[in-house]
């Protein structure tokens, strides 16, 4: 593997490195959060050929609406056609490479651009080239269209898109997990998600994997999150405390998708969105309208999902959040309030709540990746090697739904991303 | 019309705020609020976002405050634990009086924070802050702060002191 400096010569990086032999059932290596070298063989194994999370079809509702997002250091650009359908192109302009696109939304008749002026209509196809009368008659417009990811596709408006040609299909990657994306889009009376209020963007001074494994960690909440669990009320206040009185549950959803799972541990209706289930009576008379009274009932006490979809999507309850990795030291993590559609009463309250729980002057996260940051500066220490993933080995069991399940506290997440890295990482 | 003595009265008021803000001294802080508060740190730069559809930072109302500055106080908000190190340069003052006595303040900012929670960094950040205070038993009040930072739409550090 060869790696560019910033000054234009090329190194030879050392031997390509066995990552998977750093990853076993119970400890991984510390080198896996700071060798900037296994960063890049996780760019090329993991983020450019997995199904990646890009966006929502509701960010882009109307023909020529665009947002553009990374797949890893690659930027890409997804686009509502005149037809309706969602496409993601690499954002780069084929002639010479200029980003097409620089904005980070908005809505285009087409794409021009600012280089040379070659204009790409919505489908991607290029439709002009000024003074075309340098090329010969064998220049086909038809062979310099923006340049497709290799797969895209989408679940109930998430759209994903894969870099690689070849491997599982987006079906098969979510596998059982498809059933996370289902309970989120479920609590709206139109089965249907709205991500319109924008992303809220905050910065980890951290390797971007802590914090799949840290969003899926019930261990670390009544430490961690101790100044919010004292000075305000929280529903999470039933996850702290003694360990057999805490009801809530982790599970393993295979393919490195991992969940917390609250509603196990939850006394009431709407434990999730601060209780008083009378609060929400309009709300759930839609609810009841849509699918009836038990199954409307269900879904109010068990709530949305707090789940991580593999590699780079965190269901995080009334929340949406994507993160990038940027260096083995560095990542940024986006979120939204998780709208319902059709019911706009409840969205404003979702806001001040979603401002409460993550971004960097919110109750919750800013804690998390002060405490990531402090855990990225402690494993530079070279002493221990390993660091322990066993909490709970002896007493998780597999489910009738086959999946792994372990107390709120156990390390099953954390195992169960790191099989799956493991095994990503040990393709050629 | 502004006399000078109002005009110095704000002027002294933005002084204090940046102080106790930069000082860490929540309490202080805290009582300068008036029960009608808005704290209001958009996520997009231009001022013109809708809170009741659009993200923000921080949309804080009296009670809001009162827990942010509760969390500060804790001893276990992690993100100011311990305090970053600040100092912030206030500039470009425009005052207006409205009919009703109260005063709207535009102001620029410049604010240094050494984050000393976890690595020592340096940190900058600038924006523009209004600020609307009016008169209480003798003593300026604010009622609502927003605060526009030029970088709001970018990936942010922490941003749990008080801006
Ligand atoms: S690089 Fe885009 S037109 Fe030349
Ligand atoms: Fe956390």
């Amino acid at each position: 593997m060869q790696q560019a400096t910033t000054n234009g010569t090329q190194f030879e990086t050392p031997a390509e490195i066995n990552v998977e032999t750093l990853v076993h059932d119970d400890k991984i290596h510390a080198s896996l959060y700071t060798d900037p070298h296994i960063f890049e063989q996780e760019l090329e194994k993991i983020f450019y050929r997995v199904w990646v999370f890009v966006g929502h079809d509701s960010e882009v509702p109307e023909p020529g609406d665009y947002v553009t997002r990374q797949i890893g250091r690659q930027p890409v650009l997804m686009v509502r056609d005149k037809a309706g359908a969602v496409s993601v192109f690499l954002n780069r302009c084929a002639h010479r490479g200029t980003l097409v696109c620089p904005a980070e939304s908005g809505n285009a008749r087409a794409f021009t651009c600012p280089y040379h002026g070659w204009t790409y209509d919505l489908s991607g196809q290029l439709t002009g080239v000024p003074f075309p009368g340098a090329y010969g008659p064998d220049f086909n417009k038809g062979d310099h269209h923006l340049p497709r990811v290799a797969r895209c596709d989408s679940y109930r408006g998430f759209v994903f898109a894969s870099l690689s040609p070849e491997g599982p299909s987006l079906a098969e990657h979510l596998g059982i997990a498809s059933r996370l994306i289902d309970r989120a889009c479920d609590l709206s009376p139109e089965g249907e998600l709205d991500l319109s209020a924008g992303w809220v963007k905050h910065r980890y001074m951290s390797n971007w994997k802590m914090i799949p494994e840290n969003d899926t960690d019930g261990y670390h909440l009544g430490f961690v999150h101790r100044s919010v669990l004292k000075s305000a009320g929280s529903q999470y206040q039933l996850f702290i405390g003694e360990e057999s009185n805490n009801k809530g549950l982790l599970r393993d959803w295979g393919n490195g998708h991992t969940e917390i799972e609250f509603s196990t541990g939850y006394k009431q209706p709407f434990e999730w969105f601060g209780g008083a289930p009378d609060k929400y009576a309009a709300y759930l008379a839609q609810l009841e309208h849509s699918c009836g009274k038990a199954e409307a009932d269900r879904r109010v006490f068990e709530g949305p999902p707090h789940a991580l979809i593999f590699p780079n999507l965190f269901l995080a309850e009334m929340n949406i959040a994507l993160f990038y990795p940027l260096d083995a030291e560095e990542s940024i993590q986006w979120h939204t309030p998780m709208f319902l559609k059709g019911v706009p009463e409840l969205n404003t309250r979702l806001l001040r709540q979603s401002e409460a729980a993550m971004g960097p002057a919110s109750f919750l996260l800013p804690e998390d990746i002060t405490i990531a940051s402090r855990n990225q500066a402690g494993l530079h220490a070279r002493q221990p090697e390993w660091l322990d993933l066993s909490r709970g080995r002896n007493r998780e069991y597999v489910d009738e739904q086959g999946r792994i399940v372990a107390h709120f506290t156990d390390e099953v997440t954390n195992r169960a991303f790191w099989k799956h890295y493991r095994t990503l990482m040990a393709q050629v | 019309m502004l006399s000078d003595t109002e005009y110095r009265a704000v002027e002294a008021f933005l002084y204090t705020e940046a102080r106790l803000a930069d000082e860490a001294r929540y309490a202080e802080w805290e009582a300068l609020w008036e029960d009608d508060a808005i704290y209001w740190v958009p996520a997009h730069p231009s001022g013109d976002t809708d809170p009741r559809r659009q993200m923000s930072h921080i949309y804080d109302n009296r009670s809001r405050i009162a827990t942010r500055i509760k969390l500060l106080q804790s001893g276990y908000r992690y993100s100011q634990e311990p305090a970053s190190f600040m100092r912030r340069l206030i500039s470009n003052i425009e005052i207006e009086k409205t009919d009703a006595g109260e005063f709207v303040v535009g102001s620029n900012f410049l604010l240094l924070e050494l984050s000393v929670q976890a690595r020592h960094d340096l940190r900058q950040w600038g924006g523009r802050t209004i600020h609307k205070l009016r008169w209480v038993d003798g003593q300026l009040k604010m009622f609502w702060k927003q605060v526009l930072l030029v970088n709001a739409a970018e990936p942010l550090p922490n941003l749990t002191f008080l801006i």
